[in-house]
């Protein structure tokens, strides 16, 4: 191959390497920069900004004791009633997400493996079956965990005191019920600008998009329904 | 009759009537309204139409008054010809009521008969009668300014009034430019007025002058006037002029032309023989002196920038106390008259303690010219201390005309009280006095916990990683690898008994090669009955010697020998000739072999 092709392919791979790295960046959480930002909220006097904030916070860090007690704090001073996770949930919420599902790879690794080593070497049975029970474990580890946090995936925070939910989703809808500013709200559907939502109490009714802010950042849970959900 | 005589005779009867007709149609007298009761006035009003109306007579008739108005002049129009015409306009005023008959005031007009009402009276034809017509207000004579003259043939004329003082290099000064113009003669303003040379600036006049009627040397002009600011651009002695286009009318002929015009009695004879054209010309005012000082560079402050007039400064600030981080407004006010478009500040470019924005200003005049008036800078400021913070005094620096010398204004110091952050206050302040939301608790509020340090480490998606499409891919793939690695290394019957028939064709051969006929036959019975067992899937223990012969014909007795022979050898030491083994070797491997095949 000759100097100058080698050079163009070079400059090529520069190049694109070049654009490759000049795209915008997404924005970048991390749970002690959104539990700083959750405080400065909160003392600003801004109780749903900074319950979103911490709820952000324990998805990336689940059982930080600084995040879950000021999280229990504002939700108390704004009174909004918090609802108190059982054993089990605390037990699997333990581990970071991102953590638990290296651990459900490591887990069915473990039981692939432990499977071929019995047919490779059927005299050593004990060593592959502990294995495999083990992977099992770490994989029901993960499932639980992702089964737990799959209700977070559509929770929604409420940004402004006294929102009104309405009956239909349109502006001038009845009202059914009044939000709280900070309470935690399910998404259930979407309506060009209206989101239907399920309180804990188990109340439904259509609330402005605005009006609201997801937990997980542009999630849409009917896409074909939704128009993106403000962050 | 030859035709000559006949237009002769007619032109001589006819002369005596023309004749008449030019007398009696040059002048008339009008009289509106006709019938008013007493106490109304009425407007006499004797027009000429042969261009000269000598000052006439009042009347003098008994139970009237009469009162001269005024001239004005015009253009009659007459079967869609206008003439030009020259009016005399009395007012005549009752004592009594009756009918009164006017007399003509000059020898070509007829009288007139006014219908004069007790205002109690109901008089048939005061009812009949029109509403009439608003009594013509009274207009002034007024002279001539002086030195200013009437240009294009008298019709109007244009003043420009300026300062007679010396003005200096930047300065605003107030003008008037007046133009006046006779209706009837003008019959437009083809421009606005506009200085003379390019060595001063004039403010952009409106279009809506301030107008008003005069009579100007016996005549009506409407006047209108524009007030202004100019300013000098170099210093110097210069002469100063207003100009403005103007359509006038203009009468081409000569006095005797025009009596020859007048002597032919009938409008429609005048229209047909009339000199008047309109034209375009630009009249000019008088030239006026201005001296322009230049400003002196002795004594001229550093910040300095071009104001020229007389001003005073204020300040304040809104609001007068707010928290560290939140901005407030610094105005600065300058009041006066001068060059407002030179009136500049930066004010703080940069303040100790305080975060400084651009400042932005707007005007608030207080005339017509902007010359008088207002002008405010609002400068956002953010206080970064907390606690009592002095903003200090700023300053202005003109040029005062009056007094010739610069002049340095200073506000005084604003004082502000700055309070702490809302983001620094705890939330415990908060709650103690109402919650976060505006009811009230009860909740001893211990604060919230801690800020952390910088943090390290981040992420771009808040989304759990087994929630993440990319990411789900990994377990997937190790999952297919293992069930792939698992799917390859699954038992295969027929690869195992062919490994097992090639094991006991070794050991065979081996004991083929060291005659041990009870070994050989031992093993070749036993991977038979084991490969036949796996081919019929039953137990080598239920194959029968009936099984062999009816499944494998007479390859059957021979393996029914075999076993025989195996058994022989097991139980009663007999030994074969060793040439046998090649034999029962291929009948075995012949079968085995089958089975691989």
């Amino acid at each position: 191959m000759r100097a100058p092709t080698i050079a163009m392919l070079i400059a090529g791979l520069a190049l694109w390497c070049g654009q490759t790295l000049a795209q915008p960046s997404q924005p970048r959480y991390s749970a002690d920069g959104l539990y700083n930002l959750a405080n400065s909220y909160a003392r600003a006097g801004k109780p749903g900004l900074a319950v979103l904030s911490y709820e952000r916070a324990s998805l990336l860090a689940p059982g930080d004791a600084d995040i879950e007690a000021n999280l229990e704090y504002v939700r108390a001073s704004a009174h909004v009633p918090t609802e108190p996770r059982t054993r089990f949930a605390r037990i699997v919420q333990a581990a970071n997400p991102n953590l638990a599902a290296w651990i459900g790879v490591l887990g069915i690794a473990l039981v692939g493996g432990g499977l071929l080593a019995r047919k490779l070497a059927p005299r050593f049975r004990g060593l592959p079956a502990g294995g495999v029970l083990l992977g099992c474990a770490l994989i029901a580890l993960t499932v639980s965990n992702a089964m737990l946090l799959w209700p977070r995936m559509h929770e929604a925070v409420v940004l402004i005191n006294q929102t009104p939910a309405r009956v239909s989703p349109v502006p001038m809808g009845d009202t059914a019920f009044v939000l709280r500013e900070a309470e935690t709200v399910t998404i259930t559907a979407e309506h060009e600008d209206f989101i239907l939502i399920r309180t804990r109490g188990g109340l439904t009714g259509w609330v402005a998009r605005a009006n609201l802010g997801t937990v997980v950042p542009q999630i849409s849970v009917y896409p074909l329904q939704s128009k993106g959900i403000p962050r | 009759m030859h035709w000559s005589k006949v237009i002769v005779a007619i032109l001589g009867l006819l002369a005596p009537a023309a004749y008449a007709m030019a007398q009696a149609g040059l002048a008339y007298e009008t009289i509106q309204p006709e019938h008013i009761r007493l106490g109304e006035s009425a407007t006499l009003r004797v027009t000429s139409l042969d261009g000269d109306l000598p000052n006439v007579p009042l009347p003098v008739v008994s139970g009237l008054s009469f009162e001269l108005i005024g001239r004005s002049q015009g253009l009659e129009f007459v079967n869609g010809i206008s003439i030009p015409s020259t009016s005399i306009l009395i007012r005549v005023t009752p004592q009594m009521a009756g009918i009164f008959s006017i007399p003509g005031l000059s020898p070509k007009s007829e009288p007139v008969v006014l219908d004069v009402v007790n205002p109690d009276d109901s008089n048939p034809s005061a009812l009949l009668k029109p509403k009439p017509a608003p009594t013509p207000p009274l207009v002034a004579t007024t002279p001539l300014p002086k030195g200013v003259q009437l240009k294009a043939g008298g019709g109007a004329f244009v003043q420009l009034v300026i300062p007679t003082r010396a003005v200096y290099v930047g300065e605003s000064v107030p003008v008037d430019i007046e133009v006046g113009v006779r209706p009837g003669i003008v019959t437009a303003m083809n421009g606005l007025p506009a200085l003379s040379g390019s060595d001063f600036t004039l403010n952009n006049l409106s279009k809506q002058p301030k107008r008003s009627e005069q009579v100007i040397e016996g005549s009506a002009f409407v006047v209108m006037t524009w007030h202004s600011v100019i300013a000098a651009v170099k210093p110097g002695d210069f002469s100063l002029s207003a100009e403005t286009p103007l359509s006038v009318k203009f009468n081409t002929y000569s006095a005797a032309d025009i009596a020859i015009t007048a002597r032919m009695g009938q409008p429609f004879l005048q229209g047909l023989y009339n000199g008047i054209t309109p034209k375009d010309v630009t009249i000019a005012s008088p030239s006026s002196e201005l001296k322009v000082l230049p400003l002196p560079t002795q004594g001229q402050p550093t910040d300095f920038n071009g104001a020229v007039g007389d001003f005073q400064i204020s300040s304040d600030i809104s609001p007068a106390s707010v928290a560290a981080g939140d901005p407030l407004t610094l105005r600065l006010h300058i009041r006066g008259a001068g060059n407002f478009d030179r009136v500049d500040s930066t004010m703080f470019d940069r303040l100790d303690h305080w975060k400084t924005y651009p400042a932005k200003s707007s005007f608030i005049p207080k005339d017509a010219v902007g010359y008088q008036g207002e002008k405010v800078f609002e400068q956002p400021l953010i206080a970064a201390l907390p606690g009592e913070q002095t903003i200090p005094g700023l300053g202005f620096s003109y040029f005062n005309p009056n007094t010739r010398h610069y002049e340095h204004a200073r506000t005084q110091p604003v004082k502000v009280m700055i309070a702490a952050s809302l983001a620094d206050s705890s939330l415990g302040a908060l709650a103690g006095s109402q919650s976060l939301n505006g009811a009230p608790t009860g909740q001893s509020a211990s604060g919230l916990h801690p800020d952390r340090p910088r943090p390290q480490s981040s992420v771009s998606e808040l989304r759990p990683l087994y929630f993440q499409a990319p990411f789900l891919a990994v377990p997937a793939t190790l999952a297919l690898i293992l069930a792939g690695s698992l799917f390859a290394v699954r038992r295969n019957p027929a690869r195992a008994a062919a490994k097992t028939a090639e094991r006991a064709l070794a050991q065979l051969d081996a004991a083929a090669r060291s005659g041990d006929s009870s070994s050989f036959f031992e093993v070749a019975r036993t991977a038979l009955l084991r490969t036949l067992a796996a081919r019929w899937r039953m137990s080598p223990d239920q194959i029968t010697v009936a099984e062999l012969k009816t499944r494998l014909g007479p390859a059957g007795e021979d393996i029914e020998r075999l076993c025989a022979l195996a058994d022989e050898v097991k139980y009663s030491d007999y030994e074969p000739g060793s040439t046998d083994f090649p034999r029962w070797l291929r009948l075995i491997r012949g079968q085995l072999t089958g089975e691989m095949e």
